[in-house]
């Protein structure tokens, strides 16, 4: 593979990466946003990932996950003992900075490729965060998409969040952008849910990402980033999270 | 049968057999009927000791009542049960689930959901609650239940400073024959690996808030619910269907309260707004009804009945004593004088105080009133 170089997007990228997301893409309007890309002198693939580095989340539309809890039901003189997992929704990641709007092409691209395209773009974009690292906040959030059936559908989705908002999600997304999810948080139960009241498989996607996903799991876990117990309110995918601070690629480029 | 035939009155010791074979029969709906000798015993000493006691009420008295059919083939026999908890979740708490729309809605997505949540409460904990209604299949279409079910209303009212002013009363919810029920299996279960039956045999006997504390104390929604659970809130199981009947017809309200473990209705009203409570009238000394004036400006009668019942219109009329140790009560066929039998069943003498109230039922000629 060449060597990969990081650059910022320009608007002639823009029909390439809505074509990557799904939806439309804009270039960054705020102050220290940055959309970045990854690219190498592959004339058949020049452009192998992109991202997003938003400093702060929430601040303009509420921004939603479930928080994943767990309560205990015992009665020692039932020889009772249940472990239940819970869902509350909230905004814990307000202020929060992000790595957003990550894609990469994936078909006919050696996973391997698809691994090294990410890792020097969240390296790239940590390195930022260290350069100015007075613009961003104290977390980190990136999140994961979770599974989808062979249809697309989101099994999550389908047990939970359909019986609260009846319109397609796609087609929402692709109408509000990213902004969707904080619209339909207003209609989605803010009472905590326990997750044994929905299907196996809804149960059973909480916090769990798309197969496609899990080279860029392992990249941001490389990175630094954990999982911390919140998933988003779509599709369940987890919601990988750090201390900018305690980051290696954030300290390295501070300290030069 | 003759309706005048049936007696309510006060369970005592002496009635063990009959509950003994009615908790039998009535193996679903009537948990608060043991199907166990010594405590229907224990029932029973504590419902003839509320009746007896010369304190005052400390809201933890059951009060028993059988009906009685005096005239039936090898003697008089029991032929229903009902009884009155005088303050639910006594020394606890009386858990059920409250029945709530919450309004979700989004200006952005063009989009507002009434969600149907149940929220865990203790809202009924206090009320006075109607409770081991049982009636022999027999007799259900007969005035029995009737008597059965409304009678309780003239004790109450009779001594209304033993009760809450505001009265409850459960219904078995859905479940098949055996003891599967859908609204448990969707909740309960998922917090007790335990068939419904096995949990009522649980709580028999005790406070089903013991078990309500492991329950999710946050609201349930029920979108989230399999449909055969949803479709079983607010739902009635058959047996269930006359006693629930009577209450509405006396002004209960159905829309506000189901059961914890089966999602069965259960009915809440104002006791002052019970229709047998708002109507029943103490007969004076005369025999007269007193009417709604202090002063019985309107009552009238006729002077033929001394030491029995004037005033009483068309139709049947519930008509008890007013004594709590041996609280009876019949049904009287107006507007005839009150029968010297029916004076002798409520005991006491012919100036006895007794206390009336007029049931909206065919009348002995069959035309309805």
């Amino acid at each position: 593979m060449k060597p990969l170089h990081v650059r910022e997007a320009r608007a002639d990228d823009l029909p390439l990466l809505t074509d990557w997301l799904g939806r439309r893409v804009e270039l960054p309007a705020a102050p220290h946003e940055r959309l970045l890309l990854a690219g190498c002198d592959d004339p058949v693939l020049p452009l192998r990932a992109t991202l997003r580095l938003v400093p702060a989340i929430g601040l303009a539309l509420p921004r939603v996950a479930y928080h994943v809890g767990c309560t205990v039901h015992a009665a020692p003189e039932l020889g009772l003992f249940h472990r239940q997992r819970t869902l509350l929704l909230g905004h814990d990641h307000t202020g929060a900075s992000e790595l957003a709007d990550i894609a990469w092409p994936q078909h006919e691209v050696p996973l391997a490729e698809q691994a090294l395209a990410l890792h020097t773009l969240v390296q790239a974009a940590l390195q930022h965060i260290g350069r100015a690292r007075a613009r961003y906040a104290q977390r980190l959030v990136a999140e994961l998409p979770g599974p989808r059936d062979a249809a697309g559908q989101s099994p999550f989705w389908f047990g939970l969040g359909r019986h609260f908002y009846s319109g397609d999600p796609a087609a929402a997304a692709a109408t509000h952008g990213p902004a969707w999810r904080s619209h339909v948080a207003s209609l989605l139960p803010r009472h905590l849910l326990y997750t044994s009241f929905l299907p196996a498989a809804a149960e059973s996607a909480v916090a769990q990402v798309r197969d496609g996903a899990l080279v860029l799991r392992e990249v941001l876990e490389d990175a630094g980033l954990r999982y911390a117990h919140h998933v988003n309110v779509e599709d369940g995918g987890p919601v990988l999270e750090a201390e900018i601070d305690d980051l290696p690629a954030v300290r390295q480029s501070q300290s030069r | 049968m003759n309706p005048q035939d049936l007696l309510f009155r006060a369970a005592g010791p002496q009635d063990l057999d009959a509950f003994e074979r009615i908790a039998a029969a009535s193996a679903t709906g009537i948990t608060t009927l043991p199907a166990d000798r010594t405590l229907l015993r224990e029932k029973l000493e504590r419902s003839a000791q509320a009746f007896a006691s010369l304190d005052d009420s400390s809201g933890e008295e059951i009060y028993l009542f059988v009906v009685e059919d005096l005239a039936a083939a090898g003697g008089p026999r029991v032929v229903g049960t009902s009884g009155i908890a005088a303050s639910a979740g006594f020394a606890d708490r009386f858990y059920s689930y409250r029945n709530e729309m919450i309004v979700h809605a989004s200006a952005a997505l063009s989009a507002s959901n009434r969600i149907h949540t149940l929220h865990l409460c203790h809202d009924l904990t206090g009320y006075t609650l109607l409770t081991s209604f049982y009636i022999e299949p027999a007799y259900a279409d007969t005035l029995a239940p009737q008597l059965l079910s409304r009678a309780r209303f003239l004790f109450i009212a009779e001594f209304a400073d033993r009760f809450s002013d505001r009265i409850a009363a459960e219904s078995p919810g859905l479940s098949d024959d055996s003891g599967r029920c859908p609204f448990w299996d969707a909740v309960g279960r998922r917090f007790f690996d335990m068939d419904y039956p096995q949990v009522e045999r649980l709580t028999g006997g005790r406070s089903k808030a013991f078990i309500a504390e492991l329950m999710p104390h946050t609201p349930i929604y029920v979108p989230l619910l399999p449909e055969a659970a949803q479709w079983a809130i607010g739902q009635l199981h058959p047996v269930g269907e006359l006693p629930f009947s009577i209450l509405l017809d006396e002004g209960f309200d159905t829309e506000t309260y189901v059961d914890l473990f089966d999602g069965g209705p259960t009915v809440d009203a104002r006791v002052s707004m019970v229709k047998t409570v708002a109507r029943s009238r103490p007969v004076t000394a005369d025999g007269a009804i007193e009417k709604h004036g202090k002063d019985g400006t309107d009552s009238t009668g006729s002077n033929d009945s001394a030491g029995g019942l004037r005033g009483a219109g068309e139709g049947w009329h519930l008509v008890s004593n007013t004594r709590r140790g041996q609280f009876a009560a019949v049904l009287h066929a107006g507007p005839a004088a009150l029968a010297p039998s029916a004076r002798r069943l409520l005991g006491g003498d012919d100036a006895a105080p007794l206390r009336v109230a007029a049931l909206d039922l065919v009348t002995p000629h069959g035309e309805a009133t």
